[in-house]
């Protein structure tokens, strides 16, 4: 009986917290711990800015990662050598003040900013660049110990393969670095600005070989102070940062909270000063709250679902021609991106130069869809499989609830779709090698070039496994001969006609049906000033400080 | 004491008139106002699980998104609606129907697993005794919800592998019930006779073994199917049970969480399902076992 009476009393107190729980209302809960953190900072200003993410970095040492998580860290610490405008990704003087190339675009002059020291107070000099560039191509070099990704990647393989880009890199004096490239490169400054190709401090370097990515030192406006792994990573202020007067926090701490609505309940209660991904419907909330503000990062994404073009019945256009008709993307916006995502017709976003704004998109129709899918082959639909990411990403912040809506359309036209997902990093690795029939995926554009966004995402040379870029698995020779002499191609007219091309033959053969352009929502409090949130996803907080 | 104990076994074991136990126990039972409070909720749950497809005009997959978020009691809606517009009542109703299913299921397969493995090691005893026992004790030895993580994992992510899951990881809970209860009975004087007169082995076990051990195995299942509703929950919470759009519980729960602010009753009306039929089943499983077992009474 006593057991009862204790079960009794359970019930009592679990009904009174839900019932309590109802009966407050949203309003109530948001608006009070926000009061209790605005009280605190009143006496002084805030110097310490405490940045809540969902992820760790994976290592500090910029030119061994790909990942948003290590890049938005690694930003502050280093600088490059050229570095894109704010909310833009035109280029602009960073460690180089000047360039020039010659009149071939195969030799390429840059002089270098004097006086500038890395953390460890060793100077900062055409040496220290030869050092890095080294490093990052040379596989026989003594440092290049690791993978440099992104490096191969942009510059076509490291020193020795066909196609690598950089001839040589070599100091002219203490502060002049010429590169000697093979075959000039379209987008080689873009491609120099982008944030994995930091410069290092060489000494650190040499003293801490592969282990500088626990130890990363660079000439950025914060020094690295500690990294504690999947809770927090310590920066403070470069006192001796190149640009006087700045960077004007004294400290931020990056601090990994994985679920979005615990991290907003953080901010909410003051825990930390500001945070990305925000689920979109917490914008709202947030919007609502006198004591926050929330930035948009300007749209540099797409969000997409890759048909497996060699798996039968994705083989046939119709059939995803008729899938493409078949997707709300309007819908889709509306539910769960809060508004904050424009629908896609091409793969590329239409904020970069290229873009085809001639092409119309595949009209939302089920009727036409079922007729067209008849047409394939399949009046009474087929069963197949749907994978949906188990995370969420920038371009897609509810993979699940995306996957269940598109089911019930596709459901609509006969088409059944079992969804599946996987941990993170095995469905990356599963897509990457075509187990899927559909997946969704999505890409951030990391320099603002068209090659960035359909050479890696729907070539035929990124179309193999076991890592493949291009998950569709989607070959087509014209569409490759287009995108190679886009890339050898440095005139910005030739490239846009050609770019727009390529656009034309995807779209008919709708090896994707590409989703959405999103516009990644921010969010922090009111009295942040200076952040301007950067469409690559890197952000530098050199001017940002608390009112 | 043990007299006592003695002679209701025996009376039990040679009871002409199975019924009167059963009716004796309902009589017990019926006192306990928890148990039957307990009972009412089970039944009310098996009710709506049965009555889904009558109580509701709404299918439980599906999206609206045109009608997503709208609050409890309004636009018909009595529990208002998800984040993808379905109806939350439905989706409730059709999820007792998995909970009920998944978690009785995964009983009886634990139970017809774990009590023939325990009449065999508590009969049999020596070496066979030693390895299932050993078995259970390693089982036993991880924490249960890990233990299930790992076989959906081999398996597969669905709700059938949830089930066998859940089903494997509470083997040991009756394996040992019985083992217990079989070494006991073993030393009786009926089992003793059965085997001076010649009885086949198989014939003691499944003719007065078996029936003698029912009693805390109906006592321990009605219990466990709470357990197991609340495994297949967490299971569902740790995205590795029911595939969507199956409005599994703990799938539910997982999948509003995101919204406990903006729309909190996609969170409570779940999680105050679960709650509800777990105590339902708990309640009604404490009662039985007074009713069942008087001796065990303090």
């Amino acid at each position: 009986m006593k057991k009862g009476l204790s079960i009794f009393l359970a019930i009592i107190f679990v009904l009174s917290v839900a019932l309590a729980g109802c009966g407050g209302g949203t309003t109530d809960t948001t608006t009070k711990p926000s009061e209790q953190a605005s009280d605190k900072p009143a006496a002084e200003v805030q110097k310490t800015l405490v940045f809540g993410r969902g992820g760790d970095s994976v290592s500090l040492d910029p030119s061994q990662v790909t990942d948003g998580e290590s890049l938005n860290v690694t930003k502050n610490i280093f600088d490059t050598l050229i570095d894109y405008k704010d909310g833009n990704t035109e280029i602009q003087p960073a460690l180089a003040e000047t360039w020039e190339s010659s009149a071939d675009g195969l030799v390429w002059t840059f002089k270098l900013k004097q006086g500038v020291k890395f953390h460890d107070g060793t100077d900062f000099n055409a040496e220290a660049v030869v050092f890095n560039f080294n490093r990052w191509m040379d596989p026989a070099n003594e440092y290049h110990q690791g993978d440099f990704p992104y490096y191969g990647y942009m510059f076509g393989g490291y020193k020795g393969d066909e196609g690598h880009v950089i001839k040589e890199v070599v100091a002219k004096d203490e502060f002049t670095v010429e590169i000697q490239l093979n075959a000039p490169q379209g987008p080689f400054l873009n491609n120099l600005a982008m944030t994995p190709f930091a410069i290092a401090s060489p000494e650190a370097v040499k003293k801490h070989k592969d282990k500088f990515g626990e130890h990363p030192v660079g000439t950025g406006p914060f020094v690295f102070v500690e990294w504690l792994p999947n809770d927090k990573i310590v920066l403070d202020k470069n006192p001796n940062y190149y640009k006087t007067g700045f960077p004007l926090l004294e400290k931020i701490i990056f601090k990994s909270i994985p679920d979005n609505s615990a991290r907003f309940t953080a901010l909410q209660s003051g825990d930390i000063d500001m945070m990305d991904g925000v689920n979109p419907d917490d914008v709202t909330l947030a919007e609502g709250n006198e004591n926050l503000q929330v930035w948009l990062r300007p749209s540099m994404n797409v969000g997409y679902l890759a048909f497996n073009t060699e798996k039968a019945p994705f083989d046939n256009p119709k059939v995803r021609q008729a899938l493409s008709m078949a997707v709300n993307k309007q819908g889709l916006i509306d539910a769960f991106y809060n508004g904050l995502a424009e629908p896609a017709k091409n793969p590329m976003p239409p904020s970069l130069w290229g873009y085809n704004d001639s092409i119309t998109d595949y009209e939302y129709n089920l009727v036409k869809a079922k007729e067209l899918l008849a047409e394939a082959g399949f009046p009474n639909g087929f069963e197949t499989d749907f994978w949906y990411m188990p995370v969420p990403r920038p371009y897609i912040p509810q993979g699940k609830k995306i996957a269940e809506a598109m089911q019930a359309d596709f459901e609509k036209i006969g088409v059944k779709v079992n969804l599946r997902t996987e941990e993170w990093a095995t469905y990356l690795d599963l897509t990457g090698k075509g187990e899927h029939s559909m997946a969704l995926l999505g890409w951030t554009g990391d320099n603002g070039d068209p090659d960035n966004f359909i050479y890696v995402l729907l070539d035929k040379d990124n179309a193999k496994g076991p890592d493949a870029g291009n998950i569709a698995f989607y070959k087509n020779d014209a569409l490759h001969d287009i995108l190679i002499k886009a890339q050898q191609s440095s005139d910005e007219a030739e490239r846009t006609k050609l770019y727009e091309d390529a656009q034309e033959i995807i779209h008919n053969d709708a090896p994707w049906v590409p989703l959405v352009h999103s516009t990644p929502p921010l969010v922090g409090k009111k009295n942040i000033k200076g952040f301007n949130p950067h469409p690559t996803g890197s952000d530098k907080f050199t001017e940002v400080h608390f009112e | 004491m043990s007299q006592l104990q003695h002679k209701v076994e025996t009376t039990f074991a040679t009871i002409p008139k199975k019924e009167s136990l059963w009716l004796d126990a309902w009589k017990r039972l019926r006192r306990r106002k928890l148990a039957m409070l307990g009972g009412g909720i089970v039944l009310f749950f098996i009710i709506l699980a049965v009555l889904a497809p009558v109580l509701t005009p709404y299918p439980y997959d599906g999206a609206e998104l045109s009608q997503r978020f709208i609050k409890p009691m309004e636009e018909g809606h009595w529990l208002g609606t998800d984040d993808l517009g379905r109806d939350l009542f439905t989706r409730i109703v059709y999820g007792a129907q998995i909970s009920l299913r998944v978690g009785f299921l995964a009983v009886v397969g634990s139970i017809i697993v774990g009590t023939y493995l325990g009449l065999v090691a508590g009969y049999y005893g020596k070496w066979i005794d030693m390895i299932i026992s050993r078995v259970f004790d390693i089982m036993l030895a991880f924490p249960s919800i890990l233990l299930a993580i790992a076989i959906v994992t081999i398996l597969g992510r669905s709700l059938t592998n949830a089930l066998i899951a859940i089903a494997i990881i509470n083997v040991p809970t009756y394996g040992r019930l019985v083992r217990s209860k079989v070494l006991s009975l073993k030393e009786e004087e009926f089992i003793m006779a059965a085997k001076a007169i010649g009885m086949k082995n198989w014939r003691i076990i499944y003719h007065h073994l078996l029936p003698n051990s029912m009693t805390p195995i109906i006592v321990q299942g009605t219990l466990g199917i709470a357990t197991a509703i609340i495994e297949t929950a967490a299971l569902g919470f740790l995205g590795l049970g029911a595939v969507p759009p199956t409005p599994e519980w703990g799938t539910m729960l997982a999948d509003s969480k995101d919204y406990i602010q903006l729309a909190p009753w996609t969170v409570i009306f779940p999680g105050l399902s679960i709650m509800l039929v777990v105590l339902g089943f708990n309640l009604l499983g404490d009662g039985l076992r007074d009713a069942l077992d008087p001796k065990m009474k303090q």
